[in-house]
C-alpha cells in the first residue's frame, strides 16, 4: 500500500511496530540475562533483585554440560529430528510425484485424507499412540519418536514438496524419458536437482517441528539418557528447587540453531504453506 | 497409441500411482490411523489402573465426563482458548502484516524479530513466561518495580482467571507471526494497480483497507485461520507448563485434561473419551477446511 500519510500516522506506525518488538524480544532478553545469573542474584528480591547480573556469570553455560546430560540431549534431538526429516522426506517425495504429476483414482480422497491427517495432533491421538507404542516395544526409544514425528509431519512434507514439483514444467522430464530414462531416473537426474530449493525448505521445516516436538517425547520417553532437548531441560525444574539460570543457558542453546535455520527458509516456507492451501 | 501397447503395461500404468504412494500411505496408516481406531476402542473400554483392558463397558466413559462438571469447565475453557487466541492473534497479525508490508526503517530487522516466537519451540516460551510472571521473584516484578510502576511485587496469578489470561497472552504472541507471513505473502500477490485505480477514484485509506486489501487477502487469512484453529485447540506444553491446569482443575483445556486423565490419574478409558469429543469437534472443523480447500483447487483448475 503506497500511501503518503500524515506524521502522526507514521508515528502511530512506529509505535506499534516498537510495541510489538519489545513484548516479543523481552522473553528472549530474560532468558539470556536469567542464563548468566548467579543463584543469589537469581533468587534475590525487592531491593537486591537486578534487570542485569551485577556479574555475567558465563560459568553457568558450562556448569550445565556438567549438571545434566545436556550433550546426550541434544544428540538425541538431533537423532530423532534428522530420522524423522529423513523418513518423511524419502516417504514424501514419491507421493508428492504422483499426485503432481500422475492421473489416477482416488487422488482427491488421497490429497483429503492427507489434508485431514494434519488436523490431528498427536496430543489428541495420545491415548492411542501410547498403546500402539506399548505394543511395539517402541516406548522409551528414539526410533519411536522418529516414526511418529514423520508421520504427522508427513502431510506438511507431501503438501510442500507437491506444491514445489506442481511448479515445475514437467518438459524436461519428458525429454529425458524420451532419451531413454525410466520415470525414477527422470524424477531423480532432472526432477529434484530443479526443486532443491523447495525440497531443502520442506527438510529444514520438519527438522524444526521435530526439534521443537515436546508432548509425544515426554509421553513416550522415560530414560533420562533418552530424553530430547524440550523434555531434557525439565531435569533443571526440579523437585523442590528450580535452577532457571541452568534451564535457561540450555534453553539457549535449544534455540539458537532453529532460529537461524527458520531465518533460512522462512520466506519460501511462507509462500509454500499459503499457496499450498490455496492452490493445492 | 494407448491402445497399442500390451496388457500389463496398461495395467502398470494403472497401479504405478499407487506404489509411489505407498510408503506414505503406510507410514500414516500405522502412525496416524491406528491410534486413531485405538482411541476410540479404549473409549468404550474399561481400563484398569495398570493398563490392562478389561473389555468393552458401553459409553460409561462417556456417562462419567459428562457428569463430571470439570469437563464441562474444560470444554467451555477450551472454546474461549481458542476463539480469544485465533481471533486476536489474527487481528494483530494483520495490522502487523500491513505495516511490515510498508517500506520503513529497520523493516528487515523487524521481520527477522517477528520469525523469533514462530520458531522457538512452544515449551521454551513457556517456561521463560512462567518464570517472568512468578509472583516471588519473577522479571516482571523485578522490572515494574525498578521502573517504579509498582511499589510491592504483584502476584500476577492469583485466580483461575488470570492464569488463564496469562496464558491465552502467551498463546497470542507466538501465534502472531503465522498470521503475519501469511498476510505479507498475500499482499506480494496483490496486483499494485489497483491501489493506483482506488487512488485515482479517490478511495480512502480504510475504504482501500476494507474492499481492496482484505477481501484480496481472504484466500490466505482462510489458511491461516483455519491451520491456528488446529494448532491452538491442539496446543498443550503453554498451559501444561504455566498452570498445569491447577488451580482446582480450572484452567484445563481438553488437551491438559484428557493427558493428565490418562497419564497422571490413570483413567485411560475416560481420558480417550475426552479424545474422542475432541476428535469430533476437529473433524468438523477439517471436513470444513477441506472443502473450502478443495473447492478452491477445482476453481484453479
Amino acid at each position: 500500500m503506497k500511501t503518503k500519510k500524515s506524521p502522526w500516522a507514521r508515528m502511530a506506525l512506529y509505535l506499534f511496530v516498537f510495541v510489538i518488538c519489545i513484548i516479543i524480544l523481552y522473553p528472549y532478553f530474560v532468558m539470556l540475562t536469567t542464563a548468566a545469573k548467579s543463584n543469589e542474584e537469581m533468587y534475590a528480591t525487592g531491593e537486591a533483585a537486578v534487570l542485569l547480573p551485577s556479574v555475567w556469570q558465563w560459568s553457568n553455560f558450562i556448569d550445565i554440560w556438567r549438571e545434566a546430560a545436556v550433550f546426550k540431549y541434544l544428540l538425541n534431538s538431533i537423532i530423532v529430528a534428522g530420522g524423522a526429516t529423513c523418513l518423511a522426506i524419502l516417504c514424501g517425495i514419491p507421493a508428492a510425484y504422483a499426485l503432481s504429476r500422475m492421473r489416477f483414482k482416488g487422488k482427491g480422497v488421497f490429497m483429503g485424507a492427507v489434508i485431514m491427517s494434519q488436523m490431528f495432533s498427536p496430543v489428541v491421538l495420545l491415548v492411542g499412540i501410547y498403546r500402539l507404542m506399548t505394543a511395539m516395544h517402541l516406548t522409551n526409544s528414539l526410533i519411536g519418536l522418529i516414526l511418529l514425528n514423520a508421520a504427522f509431519n508427513q502431510a506438511f512434507a507431501i503438501w510442500l514438496l507437491r506444491g514445489t514439483f506442481t511448479s515445475i514444467s514437467s518438459e524436461m522430464e519428458q525429454a529425458a524419458k524420451i532419451d531413454g530414462c525410466g520415470t525414477v531416473q527422470a524424477l531423480m537426474r532432472v526432477l529434484l536437482p530443479v526443486s532443491a530449493p523447495g525440497i531443502v525448505t520442506t527438510l529444514i521445516f520438519v527438522f524444526i517441528n521435530s526439534w521443537n516436538e515436546y508432548t509425544i517425547a515426554l509421553t513416550l520417553i522415560s530414560s533420562d539418557l533418552l530424553k530430547p532437548i524440550t523434555v531434557g531441560i525439565n531435569v533443571f525444574y526440579g523437585f523442590n528447587f528450580i535452577k532457571w539460570q541452568y534451564l535457561f543457558a540450555t534453553s539457549i542453546f535449544a534455540t539458537i540453531p532453529v532460529v537461524i535455520l527458520f531465518l533460512c527458509i522462512e520466506k519460501h516456507l511462507v509462500a509454500g504453506l499459503t499457496s499450498g492451501g490455496v492452490k493445492g | 497409441m494407448k491402445e497399442n501397447k500390451p496388457r500389463t503395461k496398461l495395467n502398470m500404468r494403472k497401479v504405478e500411482p499407487y506404489i509411489w504412494l505407498l510408503p506414505s500411505i503406510i507410514l500414516m496408516s500405522v502412525m496416524i490411523l491406528v491410534p486413531i481406531f485405538s482411541v476410540f476402542q479404549t473409549s468404550f473400554s474399561e481400563i484398569s489402573k495398570s493398563g490392562v483392558n478389561k473389555g468393552f463397558n458401553g459409553v460409561s466413559n462417556y456417562v462419567w465426563i459428562f457428569q463430571n462438571p470439570t469437563f464441562w469447565n474444560t470444554l467451555g475453557n477450551t472454546v474461549i482458548w481458542t476463539i480469544v487466541v485465533v481471533g486476536l492473534s489474527t487481528v494483530l497479525g494483520i495490522i502487523l502484516g500491513l505495516v511490515l508490508n510498508e517500506k520503513f526503517h529497520g523493516r528487515k530487522i523487524v521481520r527477522a524479530i517477528v520469525v523469533f516466537p514462530w520458531a522457538t519451540a512452544l515449551i521454551i516460551q513457556s517456561v521463560i513466561w512462567k518464570y517472568i510472571i512468578n509472583a516471588d521473584y519473577g522479571a516482571l516484578n523485578v522490572l515494574l518495580t525498578k521502573l517504579g510502576l509498582i511499589d510491592s511485587y504483584v502476584n500476577w496469578t492469583a485466580t483461575p482467571g488470570q492464569f488463564f489470561a496469562w496464558e491465552c497472552f502467551v498463546g497470542i504472541l507466538v501465534t502472531i507471526p503465522f498470521v503475519t507471513f501469511c498476510v505479507l505473502s498475500g499482499l506480494q500477490s496483490i496486483d499494485t494497480s489497483l491501489y493506483e485505480a482506488a487512488a485515482v477514484d479517490g478511495a480512502t485509506f480504510w475504504s482501500r483497507l476494507f474492499k481492496v486489501t482484505l477481501p484480496l487477502l481472504m484466500p490466505s487469512l482462510t489458511v491461516s485461520t483455519v491451520l491456528n484453529i488446529i494448532y491452538v485447540f491442539n496446543s498443550f506444553p503453554i498451559i501444561w507448563t504455566i498452570s498445569k491446569g491447577d488451580p482446582a482443575d480450572q484452567t484445563h483445556t481438553l488437551v491438559t485434561y484428557l493427558y493428565k486423565l490418562s497419564f497422571t490419574n490413570q483413567k485411560v478409558g475416560e481420558a480417550a473419551a475426552v479424545s474422542v469429543v475432541g476428535f469430533v469437534i476437529l473433524a468438523v472443523c477439517a471436513s470444513v477446511y477441506m472443502m473450502i480447500t478443495l473447492r478452491a483447487e477445482k476453481e484453479e483448475e
